[in-house]
């Protein structure tokens, strides 16, 4: 596609996380740094499922099944270290309050810990779009577009850039909601994420189908606000009680 | 609101020291990519046969087996590190003999040869890229002043601190292009040399470069080279503002060394950061850190050798300073890595920074001389393997299908 053509797919996947990037993160450096480290953290993540799948590539085209295990799996596998990357998040914050006490500074603020969830869920998004959909993009510049057959509609950048997008939003989002439920314990929390990401993981999987794009990606744009809903209600809902703690006046 | 009367949290100023080195190195490796990309990108124009001193050995043609192509790769990276060793040597010796004026006119007669000639072949190049109109009078005197003034720039101490580090960075840009001229197996095997001769020129006792930075601490000098630096932010009420800090000779406090210099191009420190030290750089976080600095020298390719300063220390204020030849050499990593494919130039970035941040972590934890290549190189190059082998067929299977998760 042209080079207008494709700087546009790019924004369309990555548009929102950029001004996401430049209005909060770039505010602090310290989110930079988690940006950076969340989406290293997710590259490895792929490269060692892309180390245990090998010798099973490449898939046969059209049959779907080994591509819901494909799913089943790296889901399962990135869900154990989102686990780990609250783990080491913990430990982390243990070490940045003490050096806060050290400084006599004020400690973490909620508001702190909601950022750098934030920052982590961006790096996680970023990493999916990069990888999933602009390193598809970026070889193709020239006077031709590209279209597949089972979505013959659309040109195919533009539908992984539509797909991206929405990933992008769950990803960042669902980092959100799953840190705060590890650190009150909030089992449903806890337990949405997973349950989100294998449903988005899973939804793709009907664009196997001819034109199953077209149901696929409303579907998945449908789970996206459902994560946007949920993230946004929890994060008010927890605003709420610490305004009210600090200030009982109120 | 009573935000604002709220103090100011830690997480607002965590880590810009380290932002303020990644920045420019960042705007170092996008630059080579894109000029990589866009000036690689006709198939029809010769691949430039770059002949220098890392192709004396053995020129790789398309036809020889792997095994020859490894070996002469490893023989040209030999003899490069050969030339790099005698010239570090040479510099060891100008600076034992207090030769420093001719080396300063030496580096900044280099610069201006980078600039000039270097920076004239890439711009003839766009030019004949995008079929820009120009004549060669008017880009002659364009070019002759943004030499002059990049020497100026790089060796001058009254300059704006932007005009310097952009400088800087496009001096790394352009030799960096320049390296990714090379053969492909000359590169990679040059690059897995270069990380192995650094650590042995910075850690061992006879290393060149240690040799130099004791001469250095020992004599209470500064070594002529081309170091980046990251300037400290002082915080003006809310603002970042970036201002050049001159620090005055302090004697010695607590029996500790320190020795601080106010030119610019400074380089050797040996500091132990303390509270009072607060109030003349109003940096608003206190680093209790003391490190000294390395510095390493390298020639360049064979059109002249230039001497260009490795290695990574800590200032007192924190402010970070990293020797040309590190962006240089991960540059060239990363611009061979675009010429594959763009996704193993995004594993490479994120495998170079994320080296870059652990030897950061090592040089506070060791608090001496560390070099900084070898981690970075050696993430970088595992990084492009595993990408190129693994990870494209799996990602490309799976989002040709538009299946993603």
């Amino acid at each position: 596609m042209t080079v207008a053509a494709g700087i546009g797919y790019a924004l369309v996947a990555l548009g929102p996380s950029l001004s996401l990037f430049v209005s909060v993160i770039s505010r602090k450096p310290f989110l930079i740094l988690t940006v950076l480290s969340s989406t290293l953290l997710w590259l490895v993540s792929l490269i060692i499922l892309s180390g245990l799948w090998r010798p099973f590539l490449p898939l046969k085209a059209n049959v779907w099944w080994p591509y819901a295990l494909l799913v089943l799996s790296s889901v399962c596998f990135q869900e154990g270290l989102r686990f780990l990357f609250w783990k080491v998040y913990k430990r982390l914050e243990d070490v940045l309050d003490s050096f806060a006490d050290r400084i006599s500074r004020p400690r973490l603020f909620l508001t702190d810990k909601l950022q750098i969830a934030l920052a982590g869920g961006l790096g996680h998004g970023v990493a999916h779009a990069v990888f999933f959909c602009l390193s598809l993009l970026t070889p193709a510049f020239g006077p031709a577009t590209f279209y597949v057959d089972r979505c013959s509609k659309v040109p195919f950048f533009l539908v992984s850039a539509i797909i991206a997008l929405a990933f992008v939003t769950i990803h960042t989002f669902s980092m959100v909601i799953a840190f705060e439920g590890y650190a009150k314990g909030n089992k449903v929390d806890q337990g949405i994420v997973p349950v989100i990401h294998l449903a988005a993981g899973m939804l793709t999987l009907v664009n196997f189908a001819s034109e199953g794009c077209v149901i696929g990606v409303p579907l998945l744009y449908l789970v996206a606000s459902v994560t946007l809903l949920h993230c946004g209600k929890m994060v008010w809902q927890r605003l709420k009680e610490s305004r009210n703690q600090s200030d009982p006046s109120r | 609101m009573d935000r604002n009367q709220r103090p100011r949290s830690i997480l607002d100023s965590l880590g810009e020291e380290l932002i303020g080195i990644l920045t420019p190195v960042s705007i170092c490796m996008f630059t080579v990519v894109l000029l990589v990309c866009v000036l690689n990108s006709d198939p029809s124009s010769s691949s430039a046969s770059f002949s220098s001193i890392a192709t004396a050995a053995y020129a790789e043609s398309d036809s020889d087996s792997s095994w020859d192509k490894f070996v002469g790769a490893a023989l040209n990276s030999l003899v490069f590190v050969a030339a790099i060793t005698v010239a570090t040597f040479v510099l060891v010796l100008l600076f034992y003999l207090r030769c420093v004026s001719f080396l300063k006119f030496y580096m900044g007669f280099s610069a201006f040869i980078v600039l000039g000639n270097l920076g004239g072949e890439i711009l003839v190049l766009l030019i004949d890229r995008f079929r820009f109109p120009i004549d060669s009078i008017t880009f002659l005197i364009l070019l002759f002043n943004l030499s002059v003034v990049g020497v100026f720039a790089v060796f001058m101490s009254k300059f704006s601190i932007l005009i310097t580090q952009g400088y800087l960075v496009v001096i790394g840009v352009l030799v960096a292009y320049f390296f990714t001229l090379l053969p492909e197996w000359t590169t990679w095997v040059l690059l897995v040399a270069l990380a192995l001769y650094d650590i042995a020129a910075v850690l061992l006792p006879v290393g060149p470069l240690r040799l130099l930075v004791e001469m250095a601490i020992s004599r209470d000098e500064d070594i002529p080279a081309l170091v980046y630096e990251a300037r400290p932010v002082i915080r003006n009420d809310s603002r970042l503002v970036q201002r050049r800090v001159w620090r005055e000779r302090r004697s010695n406090q607590n029996g500790s060394n320190d020795i601080e210099n106010t030119s610019r191009d400074e380089v050797v420190r040996v500091v132990r950061a303390e509270a009072e030290e607060e109030e003349h750089v109003g940096s608003s976080e206190r680093s209790e850190i003391s490190v000294p600095l390395i510095d390493r020298s390298r020639p360049d390719q064979a059109e002249n050798s230039e001497t260009f300063l490795e290695g990574i220390g800590l200032g007192s204020s924190g402010a970070i300073k990293l020797g040309l030849g590190d962006f240089i050499f991960y540059s060239v990593l990363v611009g061979r890595a675009a010429m594959y494919d763009l996704m193993t130039v995004y594993a490479c970035y994120l495998a170079i920074i994320a080296g870059l941040g652990v030897t950061l972590m090592l040089l506070s934890v060791y608090q001496k001389a560390l070099p900084a290549l070898p981690v970075s190189i050696m993430l970088g190059v595992v990084f492009y393997f595993l990408a190129r082998l693994l990870l494209e067929v799996f990602v490309v299977q799976c989002s040709s299908n538009l299946v993603m998760f």
